[in-house]
């Protein structure tokens, strides 16, 4: 579906807490410099953490008993997205919308809740102020309370293409004028549950990384134009049935770009999901068939800062904007991004740099 | 606006697998006779807990409906969606072959996603350590499978999925996104709805709040004492008026609109300007009047909380003499986010049908809650517009509003 030009979703501000640090700068710079971040030994393999992040330190030890990590890092990139929208501080907040990617919101702690009651002596001697973050919602939950927003608040989970799902979930409702701005996100925790589901999810190690990147997205009309950085060209997804994922990626991809108008010429960047983890890479390939090696290492690869599973898509699409920002990108205009999952998932983003011209 | 926003969205299928019943026939009969299936939880170990009540999917064979993929590599909860969604498809009458022609989105609302094959990692893991963890279990863990298992099942490739993980209104979110989808063009038909599966954790969770009830699920009794846990799917199959008009098929019900909104306020309890705030935004949606609704099909978990403060929001927008008002729940349990899903089969079932599927286990209504939940039995009424409520943890509230299916459109709407 193509909206009409004034009601396509712009991006007018992003932010990223992330194994470089907090904020849109340090992940920028981290991504420019293709600096691999600190790992340290984790579940069992390692980790790329956010660094000295403690729920507790960060917001103090008051209403915080029952925020477990993934939903801190969620709580503070809004509170650093929200603090560059320049928001009337008692202003009405029921038109931002929320939108959070998610795996399965905090495996850890869904697993300790289900540990403290098998290994109680009462099953259910457990702890009530943590049964809020054993929903899959929790996250976006606490990020509505601690921030007051009341528009349309949801939580989207599709493995590795979530993040892009995500986007197109905030599209919809900025389309039908169900949210005024939407504040898009994915979020993942590193954890020991986490560590050892993707261990063995993969059947083998890996680097996890964690973090939350988060973008404000509002309809063009109503950004300031001086503050647009992408404009949402469209988002297509597919399902592969016949297990040729790299088939599929590229007819999703060629699809999009038709139906857009867009040549491939004037994809400027390229960054998929780094699906799979090791030696093949069928998703690599396929971008780089399709708009060839300059486009596909514009940006270094996603997992630069660790495998971050469901908001993988939205770190990518960090990645780019912090690799274009002040770049000559020329007649270029466009970039793609592009998530796989094991469950034969596939989906693409295609934004223009800037404003619509 | 675009010109096609406004493509008038109807209900062509209904897939249920739930307690009371697998598929519209004997979920239907089931409502009519106003029964329950409340027995011993089965699927999970209960010694300890004082009382195990919970409302199971008994005797669920996934192989009858699962055929091209192997169950077991589904969660127990993508089996009740992939097993409701092909029911949904039968239902309809569509064929296979159209649907996997046309773009199609798969919406499917869950509070647990696969949480229920993360309990059974937690006893391997206590026994075998994280080390030993079946491999095969943990690629079932993936919330996101709930809705890419419809698509691999039913074999659609050119098809959006996503689960929509908003808790207990989730079913209802779904089938919102899914209007929105075919409003606006970006799908032709809609498998959309919810899942969860029994689990410890989220039994033990309502357990431990003092919210489960020892017998069973009494809605706006004053002697009401909580939920009880229960599963299930409910998938609907939506489409544009036209498509449904052109190949002939029944109508269940007409998608009227819907409306979100987030309380920002508590973390597990519920809000009351938050939740009439959620029904006036899915009024205005409709465009639809107050005075229109003809029932209102309530949260109504059975607590004491839920239910004075939904009755309290209803009385805020509708008056003192809101529409009877009935909760499902007293039939099902709680079955999380398939709840709003199986409910709004409910309403296009009793709109279809022209009967009110009755609030049961009632006995003395609680002043607190003065509403008609229509006690114990169903009755005939000639329903037109219907309001399917759904609340859930982390605030997040959405009500969809189901129409008799009429030639012409109701009205212009402001959208």
């Amino acid at each position: 579906m193509t909206a009409p030009a004034r009601r396509r979703p712009v991006i007018s501000a992003w932010t990223a807490i992330s194994p470089f640090g907090y904020g849109r700068e340090a992940f920028a710079n981290g991504v420019r410099s293709r600096r691999e971040p600190v790992t340290e030994p984790g579940g069992p393999g390692e980790a790329a953490v956010v660094p000295s992040f403690d729920v507790r330190e960060m917001f103090g030890r008051k209403k915080t008993r029952a925020m477990n990590r993934v939903s801190g890092l969620t709580v503070a990139a809004a509170q650093q997205l929200l603090a560059d929208m320049a928001l009337a501080p008692d202003g009405d907040r029921e038109h931002i919308g929320f939108v959070l990617g998610t795996t399965t919101g905090s495996a850890q702690s869904m697993m300790d809740f289900t540990r403290a009651s098998i290994t109680a002596e009462q099953p259910d001697h457990v702890e009530p102020a943590a049964v809020p973050g054993t929903v899959m919602n929790c996250a976006a939950g606490q990020a509505a309370i601690w921030h007051g927003l009341k528009g349309p608040n949801a939580t989207i989970a599709a493995g590795r293409t979530t993040g892009l799902q995500a986007l197109n979930y905030a599209r919809r409702l900025l389309m039908t004028e169900r949210a005024e701005q939407v504040l898009c996100g994915a979020a993942e925790e590193h954890s020991d549950a986490r560590s050892w589901l993707e261990h063995h999810r993969r059947g083998g190690a890996a680097t996890l990384g964690e973090g939350c990147a988060m973008f404000l997205l509002e309809p063009a009309d109503s950004a300031d134009p001086r503050n647009v950085l992408a404009t949402l060209t469209g988002i297509d997804s597919r399902i592969c049935l016949d297990g040729d994922l790299a088939g599929t990626l590229q007819a999703t991809v060629s699809s999009l770009l038709t139906r857009s108008g867009v040549a491939t010429e004037r994809v400027w960047a390229a960054v998929g999901s780094g699906f799979p983890a090791g030696s093949e890479r069928p998703e690599d390939t396929t971008l780089r068939q399709l708009f060839g090696d300059e486009v596909t290492d514009r940006v270094p690869p996603v997992d630069l800062i660790g495998d971050t599973s469901a908001a993988t898509a939205l770190f990518g699409l960090a990645s780019v904007l912090s690799v274009a920002d002040g770049a000559d990108h020329g007649e270029q205009d466009h970039i793609v991004v592009t998530a796989c999952d094991d469950d034969g998932s596939v989906a693409c983003a295609l934004l223009q740099l800037g404003g619509e011209r | 606006m675009s010109t096609s926003i406004g493509r008038r969205v109807v209900i062509t299928g209904c897939g249920v697998v739930s307690s009371i019943g697998v598929g519209v026939r004997e979920f239907t009969s089931a409502l009519r006779a106003g029964r329950s299936n409340v027995r011993p939880i089965s699927v999970f170990d209960t010694t300890g807990f004082a009382h195990d009540n919970g409302c199971e999917v008994a005797d669920f064979e996934p192989a009858r409906w699962i055929r091209t993929l192997d169950p077991g590599d589904l969660g127990r909860a993508s089996r009740f969606s992939t097993a409701a969604a092909r029911l949904a498809v039968e239902d309809s009458g569509l064929p296979l072959e159209t649907l996997r022609a046309a773009r199609t989105l798969v919406s499917v609302g869950s509070t647990d996603g696969e949480a229920h094959e993360l309990d059974g990692l937690v006893a391997q893991e206590l026994s075998a350590g994280l080390a030993g963890l079946d491999p095969r279990q943990v690629r079932r863990t993936s919330a996101g499978r709930l809705a890419t298992s419809i698509a691999r099942e039913l074999e659609l490739t050119d098809v959006e999925t996503g689960t929509i993980a908003t808790a207990c209104s989730a079913g209802n979110y779904a089938i919102g996104n899914s209007l929105d989808a075919i409003r606006c063009g970006d799908a032709e038909f809609a498998l959309c709805g919810g899942a969860d599966a029994l689990c410890r954790k989220t039994f033990t969770s309502f357990y431990r709040l003092r919210s489960i009830a020892p017998d069973c699920c009494r809605p706006f009794d004053r002697n009401r004492m909580g939920i009880l846990t229960g599963e299930g799917a409910g998938i609907l199959l939506l489409e544009s008026l036209d498509s449904a008009l052109a190949r002939g098929a029944r109508i269940y019900a007409e998608v009227l609109g819907y409306g979100m909104s987030c309380d920002a306020h508590h973390p597990v309890a519920p809000h009351q300007a938050g939740i009439a705030r959620c029904m006036e935004l899915a009024l205005a949606d409709a465009g639809v009047k107050p005075g229109e609704i003809d029932l209102i099909s309530a949260h109504g978990t059975g607590t004491k909380a839920n239910d004075m403060t939904e009755s309290a929001a209803i009385r805020d927008l509708f008056g003192p003499k809101p529409p009877r008002t009935v909760s499902m729940k007293s039939m099902l349990g709680h079955s999380m986010g398939a709840a709003s899903a199986l409910a709004a089969i409910g309403c296009s079932i009793a709109l279809t049908e022209q009967f009110i599927p009755p609030t049961i286990n009632h006995r003395d209504t609680d002043p607190d809650c003065p509403v008609d939940c229509v006690p114990n039995e169903s009755v005939d009424a000639d329903l037109d517009i219907v309001q399917n409520n759904g609340w859930a943890f982390g605030g997040n509230n959405a009500v969809v509003l189901l129409g008799r299916y009429e030639r012409q459109p109701r009205k212009e709407t402001a959208r």
